[in-house]
């Protein structure tokens, strides 16, 4: 039976797995949790159908199947969750009650088996909802639960069977331990093999036990006492009170017998008194009289209590009061003055062996007369009675009345046994060790028994009751009460379980949960548990507390938020913003700070007059760390390029220093440009900063090719390249840092360089000032409402003229004439021109250029200058169209003023203040050569 | 070059200092252009003027024109530079220099 315990359990087992595993670690995960549960309860179902039929079951022996039905839906239930339970119990249940149809199971139990199967699939449902918070329970719950199922469905088959409690007992008595033990084993088995199989924890051991943990073991612990107390408590109390009850049976039904028994004798020995008394006074003799009616012996007493006639000689005489027994008579008939007396079988008093029954009545003139037999003389007259008496009697529904004879002969039994021997049923009377009254036991046909005793006028009287019946009541009371109690303990162990889950374990989950935000850095959470008081009260207290520290943060934050402040306005009022004034180039710079402290910065300084430095650099990281680390690339590089060294020495110098005591892992890219204005060459070097836009004069915006060296304080020993650039008047340059190119919009896209250059070639010709502004303008515009994670940064330099000593090369237009103009001035200080002169000087180089910027078209202008035999030698070329001023008509400068012309003035105004002009046009040039004396 | 401005009803006195060039003559004009109707007289102070281009001639002719219908004009404070320029051009005849 075990063997066939352990493989039905193994099914439930193995499906379980089955489909653990399935839904860990395949397709079955990815389905909705509806199917999943359908399929699930279904193919549990099937189990319980399964262990319906005589293969799933086992036969103990007597053809009655037990199986473990209830096991499938509770697995179901327990380890996957609660539809697959209801679904799986249903489907088993269902298919109990049908069954019986085709006759695949047995009709007795039907209504139990197939109710409780569907319980056990709701139970299952249940207590994973609500007690385990839909998990799987450890395997002792399951364990636990499949046997108080189990005690349910025995319960179940008792109440439905109630009048036929014989049987339904007997067939709850066979079940309830296998299947308990089955169905629990098969439950916890299942669960456990899945706990195995999941690698979980078997058991809830822990560091430290939860508080449901301790309460749940307190709690069985209480149950279980109190369960075993009041169990054996009320199995004692119901086995005293069914001993009692099967006595009061057996003594009932004995002394009804001893009364009927005694009175029969009494009746007859009173009728042969009478009789012989009859015949005694009309004057028979004793012996004859004795003879006659077949007794031992017949006395006359007279009034003083002696014996005076006998049918025995030796008895005259006899004093009666000499004997207990026979003192009786003298008591009664001579002193109470009875008239009668009939004595109970019982020895004599002249001798302790020889039993005797005597009887007594008064004689009209004085004195008694007396009879006395023996039993066979009087059984001869009652047994026949005696018969009828004991026939019909029971003790209870199946016990039995055997009366025997001295010899212990069966007078009479159940039926006719006369003759047999007591011990031939199998009881055994000692009179020694058992006295009358006392329950004994004894072995009738193979049933246990309950016997008494009694003996009356020479029968035993033998009471007896079979042991099941007499301790039927106190088994159904037992098994009864334990049954309701294990499921009324069981149930109160949920409840209160469930109560204390509710009340406190929920709460405290709640508050932890609350907690847990809170210390992950959600200070707006708030603890609101009020279910009851002290909760309420420690939800109130959370709360002020995480109030008054979100207080203090907001405090310390903002006073961190000033210190920030101050260091960028710090930082930011160490970028020079006096752009330097220089007819050879304008320069625009501008950084916008994200709300962090960056590490960006651009820096400018005019190395001496026709040199100018210039840079754009971004720190790695951000806050107060990338702050003071800009500080000090800063200094490092202007420290360095006012020494005088090329930019590629600057950067290779300042990383070897900013490599030193660089714990703190940072670096910098940076570009810096170094531009001689005297001749237009840029020197520059790049440490991993984004490529510059660059536009040569005439022709678009695009990246600045040159290769990069490696970001400064990366590394020790870099060395960077040297680069030069030729610029020519109207080239342009702008530099950034990744603030423009990385600024972000809200759906995560990038500004990018590619829009940062088609932008820029978009615009018309502009001051470096409002190239700056627009370009923001238009990440902003891209950005939208997404905060600026970065810096900003950006400088911006149109390149408008190479000032040399004795030349100028300018982009003709209104911006280059001031430093055509400065040009001019310029030469006549440095010359010492008197003033009529310069005026003239002035006046010339205003015409030519006006000329120049007015209709050659030319995009490149030079001037220069020499000094040849005291005469001043200026040289205009531009690059426009072709123009020979020395062939225009000359105007009349002798009409009035209403017939004048305007215009055509200029070149005449030449022509007179110079001493000589001459025009070429070489290498598509025009090259005007104008002489003026300086005296 | 700056402009100052004095103007006692239909009498107008312009005080025209630094440079009247390429560059600054658009200015002068602008000037005028605001001043000119309605005027009788008109007084160019050239006190501080240091020179006067071809672009500048082309403003002070253009002025003359239009006093010569509606009033007079005169130019005082001519130095010699200008003097010098305006006698080149022909200028000096038919401008009221005192």
């Amino acid at each position: 039976m075990a063997l066939h315990l352990i493989l039905s359990a193994s099914y439930n087992a193995l499906l379980a797995i089955l489909l653990y595993v399935l839904d860990k670690k395949t397709v079955l995960s990815r389905t909705p949790y509806k199917v999943k549960q359908t399929v699930i309860g279904i193919l549990f179902g099937l189990m319980a159908v399964f262990a319906t039929t005589s293969l799933g079951g086992f036969d103990i022996g007597d053809g009655t199947i037990m199986n473990v039905r209830d096991a499938a839906p509770l697995c179901a239930g327990l380890i996957f969750g609660a539809p697959a339970g209801i679904i799986a119990g249903l489907i088993g249940g269902i298919y109990r009650f049908v069954a019986v149809y085709f006759g695949m199971a047995g009709a007795y139990t039907r209504i139990a088996c197939s109710v409780s199967t569907v319980l056990a699939g709701f139970v299952a449902a249940l207590l994973r909802k609500f007690m385990f918070d839909d998990k799987k329970p450890t395997w002792l719950y399951g364990l636990g639960i499949g046997m108080v199922t189990e005690v349910l469905h025995m319960l179940m088959i008792f109440f439905t069977n109630m009048d036929d409690a014989v049987n339904a007992f007997e067939f709850v008595k066979i079940c309830t331990i296998p299947m308990v033990i089955g169905n629990g084993l098969t439950v916890g088995i299942a669960v456990f093999v899945v706990s195995l199989i999941g690698r979980e924890r078997l058991d809830a051991k822990k560091e430290q036990k939860q508080i449901s943990q301790t309460f749940q073991r307190w709690l069985l612990i209480c149950i279980v006492v109190a369960f075993v107390a009041t169990s054996s408590f009320s199995s004692v109390l119901q086995t005293g009170m069914s001993e009692v009850q099967t006595n009061k049976a057996i003594e009932t039904a004995l002394s009804d017998v001893y009364q009927d028994i005694l009175d029969e004798s009494n009746a007859n020995l009173l009728k042969k008194t009478e009789s012989i008394k009859a015949e005694y006074t009309v004057g028979t003799d004793l012996k004859t009289l004795a003879k006659k009616y077949n007794v031992i012996e017949v006395n006359i007493i007279d009034e003083t209590g002696y014996i005076v006639d006998s049918s025995e000689e030796a008895f005259i005489g006899y004093e009666m009061s000499s004997g207990e027994q026979s003192r009786e008579f003298v008591t009664r008939l001579l002193e109470n003055k009875e008239t009668q007396y009939i004595q109970d079988y019982r020895p004599t008093s002249y001798d302790d062996v020889t039993m005797r029954k005597y009887g007594a009545i008064v004689l009209e003139d004085g004195g008694f007369i007396q009879v006395g037999y023996d039993s066979t003389q009087f059984r001869a007259d009652i047994d026949k009675y005696i018969k009828n008496v004991s026939k019909n009697r029971h003790v209870g529904s199946t016990g039995f009345v055997a009366i025997c004879d001295e010899e212990f002969n069966l007078v009479t039994y159940r039926s006719d046994f006369e003759g047999a021997g007591l011990k031939e049923i199998g009881i055994t009377i000692d009179r020694e060790s058992t006295s009358e009254g006392e329950i004994f036991k004894s072995i009738v046909y193979n049933s246990e028994y309950l016997c008494a005793y009694r003996f009356v006028e020479g029968y035993y009287i033998v009471g007896a009751i079979p042991v099941f019946e007499a301790m039927f009541m106190t088994e159904v009371s037992v098994y009864v009460n334990t049954f309701m109690e294990i499921l009324i303990f069981a149930s109160l162990f949920v409840l209160i379980y469930f109560l204390i889950k509710r009340i406190i374990i929920d709460n405290l989950r709640k508050i932890n949960k609350g907690l847990a935000e809170i210390t992950n850095g959600n200070l707006n959470v708030t603890v609101d548990v009020r279910s009851n008081e002290e909760f309420a009260s420690l939800s109130d207290d959370i709360n002020q507390t995480v109030g008054t520290l979100k207080r203090y943060i907001k405090e310390a934050a903002a006073r961190i938020d000033k210190e920030l402040e101050f260091a960028k306005q710090i930082q930011y009022s160490s970028l020079p913003t006096a752009f330097p004034k220089s007819n050879s180039f304008r320069l625009y710079a501008k950084m916008i700070t994200a709300k962090e402290v960056g590490g960006d910065f651009y820096d400018f300084y005019m190395l001496n007059d026709s040199t100018i430095a210039f840079l754009v650099a971004d720190v790695s990281g951000k806050g107060i760390p990338a702050a003071m680390f800009m500080m000090r690339a800063k200094t490092v590089i202007r420290d360095l390029a006012e020494r005088g060294l090329e930019p590629d020495e600057i950067f290779t110098i300042a990383n070897g220093k900013l490599c030193e005591n660089n714990d703190a892992g940072m670096f910098v890219t940076a570009w810096l440009g170094i531009l001689n204005t005297k001749t237009g060459l840029m020197k520059f070097a790049n440490a991993g900063h984004n490529p510059p836009l660059f536009k040569r004069n005439g022709e678009e915006f695009g990246y600045m090719k040159a290769r990069s060296g490696m970001l400064l304080a990366g590394m020790e020993g870099i060395k960077y390249r040297k680069n030069e650039l030729q610029l020519v008047p109207g080239d342009k340059i702008y530099l950034y840092t990744d603030g423009v190119t990385e600024a972000t919009d809200n759906n995560t896209q990038l500004y990018g360089e590619q829009r940062l250059l088609d932008f820029v070639n978009s615009l018309e010709t502009v001051e470096p000032e409002s190239l700056c502004k627009l370009i923001k303008e238009d990440v902003d515009k891209f950005v939208g409402t997404a905060p600026q994670f970065d810096d900003i940064t950006m400088l911006a330099m149109n390149f408008d003229a190479i000032l040399g000593d004795e030349s100028i090369s300018v982009v003709p237009g209104a911006d280059s004439r001031d430093a055509v103009t400065a040009f001019a001035d310029a030469l006549s200080g440095k010359l010492e021109i008197v003033p009529k002169i310069a005026t003239k000087i002035n006046i010339v180089f205003d015409e030519v250029y006006a000329n120049i910027v007015n209709y050659s078209r030319a995009t490149l202008a030079t001037v220069s200058y020499k000094i040849e035999g005291g005469k001043l030698c200026l040289t205009f070329t531009d690059n426009g169209i072709p123009y020979n001023p020395l062939t225009a008509a000359e105007p009349d400068i002798t009409l009035s003023a209403d017939e004048r012309q305007i215009g055509g003035l200029g070149i005449f105004m030449i022509k007179k203040m110079t001493e000589s002009m001459n025009y070429e046009y070489v290498d598509d040039k025009n090259v005007l050569t104008l002489v003026i004396a300086l005296s | 070059m700056t402009i100052e401005k004095k103007i006692n009803a239909e009498a107008a006195t312009l005080i025209v200092s630094g440079r009247l060039d390429t560059q600054t003559a658009p200015e002068l004009e602008n000037e005028l252009d605001a001043v000119l109707p309605g005027l009788k007289d008109l007084t160019f102070d050239m006190t501080n003027l240091e020179y006067v281009s071809s672009a500048g001639l082309r403003v002070i002719l253009k002025a003359q024109k239009a006093m010569n219908a509606q009033g007079s004009m005169k130019l005082t404070g001519v130095n010699d530079s200008i003097m010098e320029v305006f006698d080149i051009t022909g200028f000096l005849d038919i401008l009221t220099i005192e």
